[in-house]
C-alpha cells in the first residue's frame, strides 16, 4: 500500500497515512473509536519530499498495515512548526474535509485573485489564528505578515484564508449582513471602521479566533507561503460547488 | 326527488368518489418506480410504516373490540326515569350501535390505510418523476394525495348514508362517528408523538451533535423521520379530518331528528345531501390542479381550493333555487365554507415567511433564543385572533340567517361547519400531498439523485408546506363549529331524555364542569409532548449508541441500523397513548355520571373553549418557528451556523410538537368528548349522582 504525506493545518502537523486524500479526511474528521471529531484542512505533500526537520524516513518504516490487513491511518511525523519547514513547492492540492467527512480537493492556481476595493477580512489559520481586518489585499497582507513587517510582529510561514464580508467590505456602518454567520457582528463593524478610518492598516478583531471555518464563508480562496514563495488555492464559486460536488456543498452550508 | 333519493344519490357520488380513488391509485402504480437504489430506500420507509401500522391497527382492533362489546352492553338496555326515583328498563338496540361503531372504526382506518398504502408508493415515484419534470412529479403527488382525499369523503359519505337509510335512526350514526373518532384520536396522537420523536432526536443528533444534513442516510433515525411523515400526516391527518367530517355531519342530524314530526327526516338528510354535493365539487375541482413546467404548484393547489368552493356554493345555489333546502340553509353553508377558506388562508399569513411574523421572528433570534420563543409565542397568540373572529362571524351568521327561515339557530351552525368541511376530498388531497413530497425529497437525497431532482423536489415541498398551514386552519376552525353543533346536539339529547338542562354559570356544579373540562386539552398537549420528549430521549440515546459502536456509519462503510430506531419510535408512541386516550373517552363519562349532565355540558364548554384556543396557537406558533428556521436558511440574519440560526433551531425544536403532535390532534379530542358526551347522554340523564 502507498503512504501518502499530508500537513494538517487543525491542528498543524506533518501526518504519513495509507489512506488516499478521502479516505483521509473522512477519517480525520469523524474519527475512529477514538472519536476525535472535527472539520479538517490538510494538503497533501509531495511524498518525495525530505526536510532534516521531519524525521520521514523513520516515519515511514512505521507506517506499515495493521495485522488483520487494514491500513494505517496516521503516523504523526511532526506536531510543532511544520509549515516553516515545507517548501510551498512541495504543496500538492489542498483539501477541505467538512465535519461529517466529506473531502473537497482544490488546487493551486498560478495567479493571484484581482485586487477588488474595500476593506478585507482574514482568518489566520498556521502558526497563529487570529481573526484581523484589513485595507490591504491578500498580497500585501501577507507581504506585511511575512516579508516586510513593519512592526515587530511576524511569521516566517503562514496560512491563511480571506472570508466575505458582503456589503461590510464598502460599508462597515450600514451594510447588511445578510448570510454572513459571523458573532458579535457590532465588534467587527467597528474594527472595519476603525481600519477604514484610522491610520491602521490592520486591525485584530479576535486574538485566538477559531480557525474552523465555515466554508461557504470563504471569499477567494487559501494563501500559503514563506519569506520566499506564496500559493494561492482559490475557492470554487458556490454555484460551482452546488453543482460539481452537491453533496460536499450541502454539508458544507450546515 | 324526495329526501330519500338523496340517500341514493350519496352512496352513488360516495362509490364515484373511491372509484376515482382506486383509479388513480392504479395509474400512481403504473409510474415508473425508479433506480434500485431509490427502490431500496422507499422500501426502508414502506417497511417501517407497515410495521407500526400494523402495530398500531393490531391495538386499535383490540380497543374497538373491547369498546363495541361495552357499547352493545350499555345500549342492549333503555333506560326511562319517571318521577324522581323509578327507572324503566326495556331492550334497546346495542347490537346495533356496536356494530355501528366498529364500522365507523373500520373506515376511519381503512381511509388512512389506504393514504398511507399509495403515498409510501407514491413518494419514490414522485422523486423518479422528478427527474424528468416538476409538472409530471407534482401531478403524480396530487393524484397520489387525491386517493386519501376521495377515499376518505366516499367512505364517510356512503357509510352515513347507508346506516341512516338501514336504520333511520340519527342515533346509529352517532355511533359510526364516535368509532370513527375515537380511532382518529389515537391515530393522530399515537402519529404525531411517533414522526416528531423520530424528527427532534434525528435532527438533535445528526444535525446538532454530528453535523450531518437533513435526510444523510448516514442517520439512523433518517428512515424513522420520513416513517413518521407517512404516519403523522397521511394516516393521522386523513383519520382526523374523515372523524371532523363525520362529526360535523352527525351533530346536525341529530339536531335535525330533534324536529317535529314531518320536519324530522328532511333536516336530517340534508347534512348528507351537503356532503354529497361537496363530494362532487372535489371529484370536479381536482381536475384543474395543474402545474406548467416552471410554474408554481402552491397557485394550483388554491386554484383547485378555490373552484371547488365555487363550484360547491354554485351547487348550493341551485339546489336553493329548486326549493331542496331553504335559503337560510344555503346562507350558512356558504358562510361556512367561505370563512373556512378565510381562516386557512389567514392562519398562512403568521406562517408564511413572506409575512411580518416570521420574518420577524427570524430577526429577532439574532439576540439568541429566548426571544425567538417569547416572539413566536406571542405571534401564536395573535394568530388565535383572525381564526376566533372568523368562527364568531361565521356562528353569528349561519345562527341569524337560520332563524330568519324558520329554523333553529344552532342548526344553522350545524350548518356552517358541514359546509366548511364538505369539500374535504380537496382539501385532504393537498394535504396528504406534503408528505408525499417530503418522502420524496428524502428518497432524492438518500438515493444520491442529484441537484436538479432535489431543487424540483424542494419547490414541490414548499407548496406542502403552505398546504399543511392552510389545511391546519381550516381543520382547527370547522372543529370548532363541529363541536359547537355537538354541544348542542348534545343538550338536545339530554332535553329528550326528560332531562331540562341547564348549563348557567351561577350554577356551582357547571362551574366545576367548565373548570375540569378547560384542564383537559391543556393536560392532554402535555401528556402529548412529554412523550414526545421521553421517547426523543431513548431515540438519540439509541443513535448516539449505534455512532459509537460504529464509527463506520459516518465514514459510509457500514449501514446504520434503521430498524431499532423505526421499533423504538413505534413502541413508544403506542405505549403512551393510553393516558390520552382515557382523557378523551373516560373523563367526560367520569364527570357526567359523578356530577351530572348539567357539569358534563359546563365541561365540554370548558374544554372547547380551550382546546380551540391552544390547538390555534400551537399549529400556528410551531409554523411559524419552523419557518423562521428556514426564512435564515435562506441567507438571511447571517443564514446557517449563525447566531441567529441557532436560536431558530432551538424554536424549531421546540415548536415541533406544538404543531405536530399536541396542536392537531386537540381538535379531535373536543371532538371525541363531544361524541362521547352526547352518545351516552341518554344513560346519564338516568344515572348520575349530582
Amino acid at each position: 500500500m502507498e503512504s501518502h504525506f499530508y500537513l494538517s493545518l487543525l491542528p498543524e502537523a506533518l501526518i504519513v497515512s495509507m489512506l488516499n486524500p478521502e479516505e483521509f479526511g473522512t477519517y480525520y474528521a469523524v474519527g475512529s473509536s477514538k472519536k476525535s471529531r472535527g472539520q479538517a484542512m490538510f494538503f497533501e505533500v509531495d511524498p518525495g519530499y525530505r526536510h532534516e526537520y521531519f524525521h520521514i524516513d523513520e516515519a515511514l518504516k512505521r507506517c506499515v498495515p495493521h495485522e488483520d490487513g487494514r491500513p494505517k491511518s496516521s503516523i504523526y511525523v511532526s506536531v510543532y512548526r511544520v509549515l516553516e519547514h515545507i517548501d510551498p513547492d512541495a504543496l500538492l492540492d489542498l483539501h477541505l474535509t467538512t465535519q461529517d467527512g466529506r473531502t473537497l480537493a482544490l488546487k493551486a492556481s498560478k495567479t493571484l485573485p484581482e485586487n477588488e476595493s474595500g476593506l478585507h477580512l482574514y482568518q489566520e489559520i498556521v502558526p497563529v489564528t487570529p481573526l484581523v481586518v484589513s485595507r490591504l489585499d491578500p498580497l500585501s497582507f501577507f507581504d506585511l505578515i511575512v516579508k516586510n513587517p513593519t512592526s515587530l510582529i511576524s511569521v516566517p510561514a503562514i496560512a491563511f484564508a480571506e472570508l466575505q464580508l458582503g456589503e461590510l467590505a464598502n460599508d462597515p456602518e450600514m451594510g447588511m449582513l445578510n448570510n454572513l454567520p459571523y458573532s458579535n457582528p457590532d465588534h467587527l463593524r467597528q474594527c472595519l471602521s476603525d481600519v477604514k478610518t484610522k491610520f491602521v492598516s490592520t486591525k485584530m478583531v479576535d486574538r485566538t479566533h477559531s480557525p474552523v471555518i465555515p466554508y461557504r464563508t470563504i471569499k477567494n480562496g487559501f494563501f500559503v507561503g514563506n519569506s520566499e514563495k506564496l500559493r494561492y488555492y482559490p475557492m470554487p464559486s458556490a454555484e460551482t460547488l452546488r453543482s460539481e460536488n452537491y453533496r460536499w456543498f450541502r454539508s458544507a452550508s450546515m | 326527488m324526495d329526501y330519500q333519493t338523496w340517500l341514493y344519490v350519496g352512496i352513488a357520488g360516495g362509490v364515484l368518489s373511491i372509484a376515482v380513488a382506486i383509479y388513480l391509485y392504479f395509474w400512481v402504480m403504473r409510474q415508473e418506480p425508479g433506480s434500485e437504489r431509490a427502490q431500496k430506500v422507499a422500501s426502508w420507509i414502506r417497511g417501517g410504516a407497515n410495521t407500526y401500522l400494523k402495530r398500531l391497527y393490531t391495538a386499535l382492533a383490540s380497543l374497538a373490540l373491547i369498546l363495541g362489546i361495552v357499547i352493545a352492553l350499555i345500549f342492549s338496555f333503555n333506560f326511562e326515569t319517571i318521577g324522581t326515583t323509578g327507572i324503566i328498563i326495556e331492550p334497546g338496540s346495542g347490537a346495533v350501535m356496536a356494530a355501528c361503531f366498529v364500522i365507523g372504526a373500520l373506515c376511519s382506518a381503512a381511509a388512512g390505510y389506504m393514504g398511507m398504502r399509495v403515498a409510501v408508493e407514491a413518494n419514490v415515484r414522485t422523486a423518479t418523476a422528478a427527474q424528468k419534470s416538476l409538472q409530471r412529479a407534482f401531478r403524480l403527488s396530487f393524484y397520489a394525495g387525491a386517493v386519501l382525499g376521495l377515499a376518505m369523503v366516499g367512505l364517510a359519505v356512503i357509510g352515513m348514508s347507508v346506516i341512516f337509510l338501514l336504520t333511520g335512526d340519527a342515533h346509529s350514526v352517532l355511533g359510526f362517528s364516535f368509532g370513527a373518532s375515537t380511532l382518529a384520536l389515537l391515530a393522530k396522537a399515537g402519529g404525531g408523538i411517533y414522526t416528531k420523536t423520530a424528527d427532534i432526536a434525528a435532527d438533535l443528533v445528526g444535525k446538532v451533535e454530528i453535523g450531518i444534513p437533513e435526510d444523510d442516510p448516514r442517520n439512523p433515525a433518517v428512515v424513522a423521520d420520513n416513517v413518521g411523515d407517512n404516519v403523522g400526516d397521511v394516516a393521522g391527518m386523513g383519520a382526523d379530518i374523515f372523524d371532523s367530517y363525520v362529526a360535523s355531519a352527525v351533530a346536525v342530524m341529530l339536531l335535525g331528528a330533534s324536529f317535529g314530526a314531518g320536519m324530522q327526516y328532511k333536516y336530517t338528510v340534508i347534512p348528507l345531501i351537503l356532503c354529497t354535493l361537496g363530494t362532487f365539487a372535489s371529484l370536479l375541482g381536482i381536475q384543474f390542479v395543474k402545474v406548467k413546467e416552471g410554474g408554481k404548484p402552491g397557485t394550483s393547489l388554491n386554484r383547485g381550493t378555490i373552484i371547488t368552493c365555487v363550484i360547491f356554493v354554485a351547487a348550493l345555489l341551485v339546489l336553493s333555487l329548486l326549493n331542496v333546502i331553504e335559503t337560510g340553509i344555503f346562507w350558512s353553508a356558504a358562510i361556512g365554507i367561505v370563512t373556512g377558506v378565510i381562516i386557512g388562508f389567514t392562519s398562512d399569513f403568521f406562517t408564511n415567511d413572506q409575512y411580518k411574523p416570521v420574518q420577524e421572528t427570524s430577526r429577532v433570534s439574532t439576540s439568541g433564543s429566548a426571544v425567538t420563543i417569547i416572539t413566536g409565542f406571542s405571534y401564536g397568540l395573535i394568530s388565535i385572533v383572525p381564526s376566533i373572529l372568523g368562527v364568531v362571524v361565521a356562528t353569528l351568521i349561519s345562527y341569524y340567517v337560520a332563524v330568519g327561515n324558520g329554523l333553529p339557530g344552532i342548526y344553522g351552525i350545524g350548518v356552517a361547519a358541514v359546509g366548511m368541511l364538505s369539500i374535504s376530498g380537496m382539501i385532504v388531497s393537498a394535504d396528504a400531498y406534503g408528505p408525499i413530497v417530503d418522502n420524496a425529497r428524502g428518497i432524492a437525497e438518500m438515493a444520491g439523485m442529484g441537484q436538479e431532482v432535489i431543487e424540483r423536489a424542494d419547490v414541490l415541498d414548499s407548496a406542502g408546506n403552505t398546504a399543511k398551514a392552510i389545511t391546519k386552519g381550516f381543520s382547527i376552525s370547522a372543529a370548532a363549529l363541529t363541536v359547537l353543533a355537538l354541544f348542542a346536539a348534545y343538550a338536545e339529547v339530554v332535553k329528550a331524555n326528560g332531562l331540562d338542562i341547564n348549563i348557567s354559570l351561577r350554577e356551582p356544579i357547571v362551574i366545576a364542569g367548565v373548570l375540569l373540562g378547560a384542564l383537559t386539552p391543556p393536560l392532554f398537549s402535555a401528556l402529548l409532548m412529554l412523550s414526545v420528549t421521553h421517547n426523543a430521549f431513548d431515540m438519540i440515546e439509541e443513535i448516539r449508541r449505534q455512532f459509537h459502536e460504529k464509527p463506520g456509519i459516518l465514514a459510509g462503510t457500514e449501514d446504520p441500523d434503521y430498524d431499532r430506531c423505526v421499533g423504538l419510535a413505534a413502541h413508544g408512541a403506542l405505549s403512551s397513548l393510553l393516558l390520552p386516550a382515557f382523557l378523551a373517552v373516560g373523563l367526560p363519562l367520569i364527570v357526567g355520571f359523578v356530577l351530572g349532565p348539567n357539569a358534563l355540558g359546563g365541561f365540554l364548554g370548558g374544554a372547547i373553549f380551550t382546546g380551540v384556543i391552544f390547538a390555534l396557537l400551537m399549529a400556528n406558533a410551531g409554523g411559524l418557528w419552523d419557518n423562521a428556521k428556514k426564512y435564515i436558511e435562506t441567507g438571511k440574519f447571517g443564514g446557517p451556523g449563525s447566531e441567529a440560526h441557532k436560536a431558530a433551531v432551538v424554536g424549531d425544536t421546540v415548536g415541533d410538537p406544538f404543531k405536530d403532535t399536541a396542536g392537531p390532534s386537540l381538535n379531535t379530542l373536543i371532538t371525541v368528548m363531544s361524541l362521547v358526551s352526547s352518545l351516552f347522554a341518554p344513560i346519564i340523564a338516568v344515572f348520575h349522582l349530582f
